[in-house]
């Protein structure tokens, strides 16, 4: 019964949040300089021609008006027609969603499990040579920057080594074969993964693990953990059964947290990569003041990380069951 | 190895071996005749009335044909979809004009209708990309199947160069997406963002598959008109079978994918930095052609301090444009003495004012201390002392006697474009060097446009036009005082009646000869006035594989255009 109430809190809240993020962008975005019209606009159109092409996308409206039409159709999934796509925006984000989801899905498990997993083990040796090396390395990772590291990976496997394609999500060569069956185009998208799926991993497999580490070193302090050696329980059992699950929690939070961090990396990753997602749509929307496509940009990976944010506190309050009285 | 479990282990060796497998399987090549060009972004529509950028443009013009295009040496105008040039009518004020025998990509005929639609849609749409150009012209008729005519409301110069190499559009396809739109409550709106899966082409190739984010799949078009036929010389294919768009987000990968074979042509600007790299490659040919670009420095002519053209003659005279070309463009790059690129032989004025070409610092620092202290301008402690020796000077003083202020060159920001925001710090540190306050800052893109062109709230900015029309019309709209109000071209306020009137007369001077000598006086006028100070014109630097495929056409703007396209064979 707690269970259910913490979760129909934790959701007012988020909604309530969420439309707060809906109306704090659209005053941002109104309140921002340049118009996007006159990235459309060329030498030789008259001013007439121009602002013909500002009331024909709406531009011309009060603030107030546009912003109950935004609501309005925010409520009614109509997110409007990007001024440069000239198609409706919730197509883009549709097409462009799935493929960021995959990617920093897979990034964000794989390098939790494996943080959780190696940072479990390097506490477990606490003060030995292992310990030291790893930590040292976790720390290199956590700190690389980005897009050198992702170039320096591109130049060296795919290009020198040969292991990986350049860029992109497909093969165009292999796509318009129309022999190509499914299976071969599952491997494609899979073979393009890999890279910028190793990069991401990289960079957030360290701060997991360091998170993991200093967690578990606290929780074995404890006292169950005496308790549970005293019993004669065999090491292996008293790590991964009574002291893992203890330390899991603050890895969990983090977890949510860090989605909200991947997604703004993303861009850049999806950048260098060509990756089609929503991070590198972002990018080319807020320089080409493409409003209703930045709008739902931000909207939607606001509306992701939120939700994420909800599974991190249902899933805390699951492990953790103080929390849920 | 006991610090790893065995089930991570294995999990490791499974994707390896994934891995390994999936490389065999994405080894697949599309046939030798597929030309494989990288682009920077993706088109942002293939909507023609509604595609403004270069991406989309890129592939449009593969796709749609115009009536009349550029010869890719003399720059002339040159019948393509139409059989010979347009015969002008003095009377009547009209041109009629002969259609060639085409057909669109599904074997329909191409006739004088798609014309007066094509026609019709920009007048009735108002199409916000096109209106400027038809506007003046009152209609187009179908004389006959293969005959057009148009009638001008009055002789409008620019018809030819600028009007008539627009493309022309399938009605069959358009007309029910005209009719549905016009039902609409926003009609432009409607037709701008309409969307047809399968264009309808009459071009050198047809749309074949569009997969949004990755790439644009072009064949070679069954019906195209030009195949086998010689234009000005020039034997058309195309001799492809396809082409295939892949689209990059970075420069540095691109460069490495035309290096690793897996492009054929770079359709993209390459930045200097890259070149030494791509040089020493002998697979890669660099090739490097003039663009029709101008990159120049505006004033706000309405206000003070800009107002005084002696102060504007003195900054033109301390801007070394050779310096500017040779440093910050690495060499890769024109100077420009007039607003019309020297590249536009035709059009290009000569013998222009100089402001001290082929002088050093000092001497252009004594020639425009010269022209202040004429206009009256003064300093406690002048950038020449008495014995002729260039010195840090005290700040100008204005001829009414008070200290001129410090104002800001505005320029677009370094990540968007760095040559023209390091133009704005070195004029800066030129303009200094006479005592005038001068600092620059960059400014996001949008903004420094709206403060410039709608706010007028400025004194001088950096800004340039990557891809000039051939057309000099431009001078027109930049300069003319009717433009001045906001929102409008003349950013600089530039008013000046003469000029005014010698513009007016150019438009509507049907003969070249006696246009280009109005157009060379309009030039004279602007280089004495300096309202824009032109700075550069920047090369176009693209680069292709040598062992793929041959017979690149050269031209301005580079080896991208519908001439190359018609012409490359495989090696």
């Amino acid at each position: 019964m707690h269970f259910r109430k913490l979760i129909f809190r934790r959701i007012i809240e988020v909604l309530a949040i969420f439309f707060l993020i809906l109306s704090g962008l659209f005053l941002l975005f109104h309140l921002s300089p340049g118009d996007p019209v006159s990235r459309m606009v060329q030498p030789g159109m008259s001013a007439e021609d121009a602002s013909m092409l500002i009331s024909q996308l709406g531009l011309d409206q009060p603030l107030w008006l546009q912003y109950l039409y935004y609501v309005k159709n925010f409520f009614t999934g109509n997110f409007g027609i990007s001024f440069h796509y000239g198609q409706p925006v919730i197509h883009i984000i549709g097409r462009r969603l799935p493929n960021t989801i995959l990617l920093f899905t897979t990034s964000v498990v794989l390098s939790a499990a494996a943080g959780v997993l190696w940072g479990k083990i390097v506490a477990w040796y606490k003060g030995r040579a292992i310990d030291t090396w790893v930590t040292i390395l976790a720390l290199v990772c956590h700190t690389l920057f980005l897009p050198w590291i992702a170039l320096l990976f591109i130049w060296i496997f795919a290009y020198h080594v040969g292991w990986f394609p350049l860029n992109g999500m497909i093969t165009p060569e292999l796509w318009i074969d129309p022999t190509t069956g499914f299976l071969a185009k599952a491997a494609d998208i899979g073979h393009h993964m890999l890279l910028p799926l190793l990069t991401l991993f990289i960079i957030h497999v360290g701060s997991y693990l360091l998170i993991m580490r200093s967690s578990m070193l606290e929780t074995l302090k404890e006292d169950y953990i005496l308790t549970a050696r005293a019993k004669g329980l065999s090491e292996k059992r008293v790590r991964n059964r009574h002291a893992a699950p203890n330390a899991y929690l603050p890895v969990v939070t983090s977890i949510g947290l860090s989605l909200a961090f991947s997604i703004n990396g993303g861009a850049l990753t999806e950048t260098v990569f060509s990756w089609p997602g929503i991070g590198r749509e972002l990018i080319f929307a807020v320089s080409n003041n493409d409003y209703p496509l930045a709008l739902a940009c931000f909207l939607f990976i606001s509306l992701v990380v939120l939700v994420a944010n909800v599974i991190v506190d249902v899933l805390y309050a699951y492990l953790d069951p103080r929390i849920r009285y | 190895m006991r610090f790893f479990p065995k089930l991570f282990v294995s999990s490791l060796i499974v994707v390896a071996a994934a891995m390994v497998l999936l490389c065999s399987a994405a080894s697949a090549h599309a046939a030798a005749s597929t030309l494989r060009v990288g682009i920077a972004e993706e088109p942002r529509t293939l909507n023609v009335w509604m595609a403004t950028d270069a991406n989309s443009n890129k592939i449009l013009s593969l796709i749609y044909p115009p009536l009349y295009t550029e010869h890719p040496e003399t720059l002339e105008l040159t019948p393509w979809l139409a059989k010979a040039m347009p015969v002008w009518d003095k009377e009547t004020n009209t041109y009629t004009m002969e259609l060639r025998q085409a057909k669109w990509s599904d074997g329909s005929p191409l006739t004088a209708e798609d014309v007066v639609f094509t026609v019709n849609t920009i007048k009735s749409f108002k199409v916000p990309k096109y209106h400027s150009e038809w506007q003046f012209v009152e209609k187009a008729e179908a004389v006959d199947k293969q005959t057009v005519r148009f009638y001008l409301e009055e002789p409008r110069a620019t018809f030819l160069t600028r009007s008539l190499i627009n493309y022309v559009m399938p009605k069959k396809q358009w007309a029910p997406i005209v009719n549905q739109a016009k039902k609409q409550e926003k009609p432009l709106g409607a037709l701008l963002n309409a969307r047809v899966e399968k264009p309808l082409g009459c071009g050198p190739f047809v749309l074949e598959r569009w997969q949004e984010g990755n790439f644009i799949y072009l064949t070679k078009n069954p019906h195209f008109f030009g195949r086998g036929q010689t234009i000005q010389g020039h034997q058309l294919g195309p001799h492809v079978d396809a082409v295939l768009f892949k689209v990059y987000g970075t420069a540095d990968v691109a460069i490495l994918s035309l290096k690793k074979g897996d492009i054929d042509f770079l359709w993209w600007s390459i930045q200097p930095g890259y070149l030494e790299d791509l040089e020493q490659n002998k697979n890669i040919r660099v090739m490097i052609n003039e663009k029709s670009a101008l990159y120049y420095m505006g004033f706000n002519v309405r206000k003070k301090p800009f107002s005084d053209p002696a102060l504007r003659q003195a900054a033109a005279m301390v801007i070394d444009r050779d310096f500017i070309v040779k440093r910050v463009l690495q060499g890769y790059g024109a100077r420009m003495d007039s607003i019309v690129p020297s590249e536009n032989r035709f059009w290009c004025a000569p013998d222009m004012p100089e402001y001290g070409r082929g002088l050093n610092r000092a001497q252009r620092i004594k020639k425009a201390r010269k022209i202040l202290a004429e206009a009256g301008y003064s300093w406690q402690r002048p950038p020449v002392d008495e014995n002729g020796r260039v010195v840090s000077p005290s700040t100008i003083v204005r001829p009414d006697g008070n200290q001129m202020e410090k104002f800001t060159i505005l320029t677009p920001p370094a990540d968007y474009d760095p040559n023209r925001a390091t133009c704005g710090i070195i004029i800066q540190e030129w303009l200094k060097e006479l005592g005038i306050p001068a600092s620059a800052r960059p400014m996001s893109f949008g903004a420094l446009l709206e403060t410039v062109k709608t706010r007028h709230d400025f004194d001088a900015f950096i800004l340039g036009y990557g891809r000039l029309a051939l057309d000099p019309d431009y001078l027109r709209s930049f300069f003319h005082s009717d433009n001045a109000k906001p929102g409008g071209w003349n950013m600089s306020g530039y008013h000046n009646p003469e000029f005014d009137k010698l513009a007016e007369a150019s438009i509507a001077e049907m003969d070249t000869e006696k246009r280009r000598k109005l157009l060379y006086q309009m030039q004279e006028i602007i280089m004495e006035d300096v309202p824009y100070i032109p700075l550069y014109n920047p090369a176009a630097i693209e680069a292709v594989d040598t062992r793929t495929f041959k017979g690149w056409v050269p031209m301005v703007e580079g080896i991208g255009n519908i001439w190359s396209f018609c012409s490359v064979k495989p090696e």
